[in-house]
């Protein structure tokens, strides 16, 4: 069929068109950020956002974008009196944040970068943070190595660890029974959640009696469920990335309410995509709307969103909107837009939580905050307020910081600014 | 123990059929027009969804509405694009349809939006069938029946009907076909048509099971891809036979060794080019020779 040349010189016209055009389209597509906000005038000061646009993170990335932007909004888009603008720019993998942050620091001069969506990401922008001497908050990454070994004075986290969320947990899932059975993702945070529950339910005198680590990507999750019902559990743990192909095998298998579910860092957003008749389990969570221990600045952030989009916040959209307030309020104590000295404010930022103080520890940069755990309720009759909150707040700072592990447990040096 | 291995045994099965379904659309559009199809994963996945917006409206009936207006997509598509990859390198076609699959996903994020999405199994089939020691879901069962079902009419129709024997003989050679009076090009329309409605079949029975998300193609293209190489390329049979094999493989995987579960597949594969370079029931075909 290719014998004649008319034919390979049409292959070849319509090669370098469509390389051309791909070429175009790829140059349009590799533009590092986009911009939200006004024209940028010589003297505003610029905040990058390196966050998922697209890909599995993609849905998190947005929420967190939009939460950001609410708060970045409530400033009315300003910066200690002057014009203000965030630049978004995507993280498509570790290598490909790297660059975007580097563009961001580099070319756009931004002042302080919120982002990263995965613990992986986060672990590489916040090494080009510290070489830049740029401060860096991550908004969404729970991995213990951000505030443990790796951790470095220019990079703050805000979202518990593991063992923060299995501490809250543990005494409500040792009350549904002792024999425990872990349904993992086979990454990072999967066996965090495998090594972290299994010592506690040892430690309480209860067994494992069964581990499986799925696969990056499993979509059918019917297989392990199968496994862990021959088991006979008395909870499932999920170290999965999303909790609902889970919730959806339990209902099934009809296992909805024989069997218990639980998880740490469990999303509102899976929680949400699920079949009410499917919901149950016991989860930890940094926040939800619905917790009446919320306090009256985030009980008004609430409703701002409700107003605007119909719908309640997510958690997510609640840590980018936390995340920008933190950063605007080191920045205003800061009263400068030097990079070093806003880095400084954030560590000794103490803000009020309804009573309690609201602050990044020193030692180890992570935000010190109360956790939610709360249950799913059956059959909820609202679509969204899917969840009972089981915990109160921490009766003090010093419960609040025993919560978050000494320092020989994180295990973090960190090194002078 | 041997309750728990027929009952996973049982429930990769149901996993098998879905590929079955995916791979026999995949097979039928290679063998036919030689194009590598890496778009087919995407109208399994906007299938899922088209029958998600469908179904308030029409009940049912979305269930065989969503895949045929798939279907009918990928024919314009194939009329606008796929057709211009036919007789050039093998690379464009694969190029071509790759940037339609990613063009599709965006288009579902941006219409439907990056959320999971749920579709649940219709209320009268849920609950569990335990016969003996196996344990399978309604739902399963539900997919095995129609997947049969489906895979016995596609039997018939390229089996007994004149069409079916043009598009046999279209797969074998072309020219030959064009050269007998047959509009060809009609013909790589409807084939392309019928083995994205296959796709789209899949997409609807798959996403009770799965979770309804815009990257859900790629856990229907990469085994279809495997189930099709190890069936033989082109082969119909041997794709019903490699898909069932995949499903078995990967549930019995999850049952011994959890954390290999996504590389069972591809060992699998190996195994079978080792000792059968072209697959199960390839057959050799003078067009790819």
């Amino acid at each position: 069929m290719s014998s004649k040349p008319k034919h390979a010189q049409d292959a070849a016209t319509a090669r370098r068109d469509f390389l051309r055009k791909s070429g175009a389209v790829a140059a349009v597509a590799s533009l590092p950020a986009f911009y939200i906000g006004s024209a940028a005038a010589q003297e505003t000061l610029k905040i990058g956002m390196v966050l998922a646009k697209q890909g599995p993170f993609a849905l998190q990335g947005g929420d967190l974008t939009a939460g950001m932007q609410l708060a970045f909004n409530e400033a009315a888009g300003k910066v200690l009196g002057r014009p203000a603008e965030l630049v978004w720019a995507d993280e498509p993998n570790p290598q490909g944040a790297v660059q975007n942050i580097t563009k961001l620091i580099e070319e756009q001069k931004v002042i302080a970068v919120i982002g990263g969506t995965s613990s992986a990401t986060s672990l590489a922008m916040g090494a080009v943070a510290q070489r830049a001497r740029i401060p860096f908050i991550t908004p969404n990454a729970a991995a213990r190595e951000i505030t443990g070994k790796d951790c470095n004075p220019f990079m703050f986290r805000m979202p518990a660890t593991v063992p923060v969320y299995a501490k809250a947990m543990a005494p409500h899932l040792l009350a549904l029974g002792k024999k425990w059975y872990f349904i993992a993702g086979a990454f990072a945070f999967g066996e965090d959640v495998i090594s972290t529950f299994s010592e506690i339910v040892n430690a309480a005198g209860g067994t494992v009696v069964g581990v499986d680590r799925a696969p990056v990507g499993t979509t059918d999750y019917s297989s392990f469920v199968l496994k862990a019902r021959a088991a006979k559990p008395d909870v499932v743990i999920s170290g999965a990335a999303n909790v609902e192909p889970l919730l959806k095998q339990f209902k099934q298998l009809g296992l909805t309410g024989r069997i218990a579910l639980a998880g740490p860092a469990v999303s509102d957003t899976d929680l949400w995509s699920a079949s009410p008749e499917a919901l149950t389990g016991v989860y930890g969570k940094t926040w939800y709307y619905n917790d009446p221990n919320n306090s009256p600045q985030e009980k008004a952030f609430v409703r701002a969103y409700i107003a605007k989009e119909g719908r309640p916040p997510s958690d997510r959209v609640f840590f980018g909107w936390h995340a920008m307030r933190l950063l605007l309020a080191a920045m205003q104590n800061a009263n400068s837009a030097e990079p070093l000295r806003i880095t400084k404010a954030l560590e000794e930022l103490k803000l009020d939580d309804g009573g309690l103080p609201l602050s990044f520890r020193k030692s180890d940069h992570q935000l010190l905050r109360r956790l939610v755990v709360a249950s799913a309720r059956a059959n909820p009759a609202d679509k969204w307020d899917i969840l009972d909150v089981k915990t109160t707040r921490p009766a003090n700072a010093q419960a609040l910081d025993e919560m978050y592990g000494s320092q020989a447990e994180v295990g973090c040096k960190m090194a002078p600014l | 123990m041997t309750e728990i291995l027929l009952t996973q045994l049982a429930n990769g099965l149901a996993l098998g059929f879905i590929y079955v379904l995916v791979a026999v659309g995949l097979s039928i559009i290679f063998g036919m027009l030689g194009l590598v199809n890496f778009a087919h994963g995407a109208f399994f996945a906007l299938s899922a969804y088209v029958a998600l917006a469908l179904f308030p409206h029409v009940g049912w009936s979305a269930v065989l509405l969503a895949p045929a207006l798939v279907a009918l997509a990928g024919m314009a598509l194939e009329r606008l694009l796929f057709r211009r990859a036919y007789d050039k390198e093998p690379l464009f076609g694969l190029i071509l349809s790759f940037a339609v699959a990613l063009l599709i996903e965006a288009l579902i994020r941006v219409t439907w939006g990056s959320a999971n999405r749920d579709f649940p199994a219709p209320g009268w089939l849920d609950g569990v069938l335990e016969w003996g020691p196996i344990l399978l879901t309604h739902y399963r069962l539900a997919v095995v029946v129609v997947t049969i079902a489906a895979l016995l009419m596609l039997w018939a129709f390229l089996e007994f009907t004149p069409y079916g024997r043009i598009v046999r003989a279209g797969a074998r050679d072309p020219e030959m076909v064009g050269l007998l009076g047959h509009n060809l090009r009609r013909v790589f329309t409807g084939v392309f048509g019928l083995g994205t409605f296959m796709a789209g079949m899949a997409g609807v029975l798959a996403a009770p099971l799965w979770t309804v998300t815009p990257t859900m193609s790629e856990s229907a293209i990469m085994p279809a891809f495997v189930t099709v190489t190890i069936g033989g390329l082109g082969s119909l049979s041997g794709a019903v036979v490699a898909g069932l094999m995949v499903g078995i493989v990967t549930a019995l995987t999850v049952q011994f060794w959890p954390d290999a579960s996504a590389a069972a597949m591809y060992v699998l594969m190996a195994v079978v080019l080792l000792l059968r370079p072209r697959g199960l029931f390839g057959a050799r075909w003078e067009r790819f020779e």
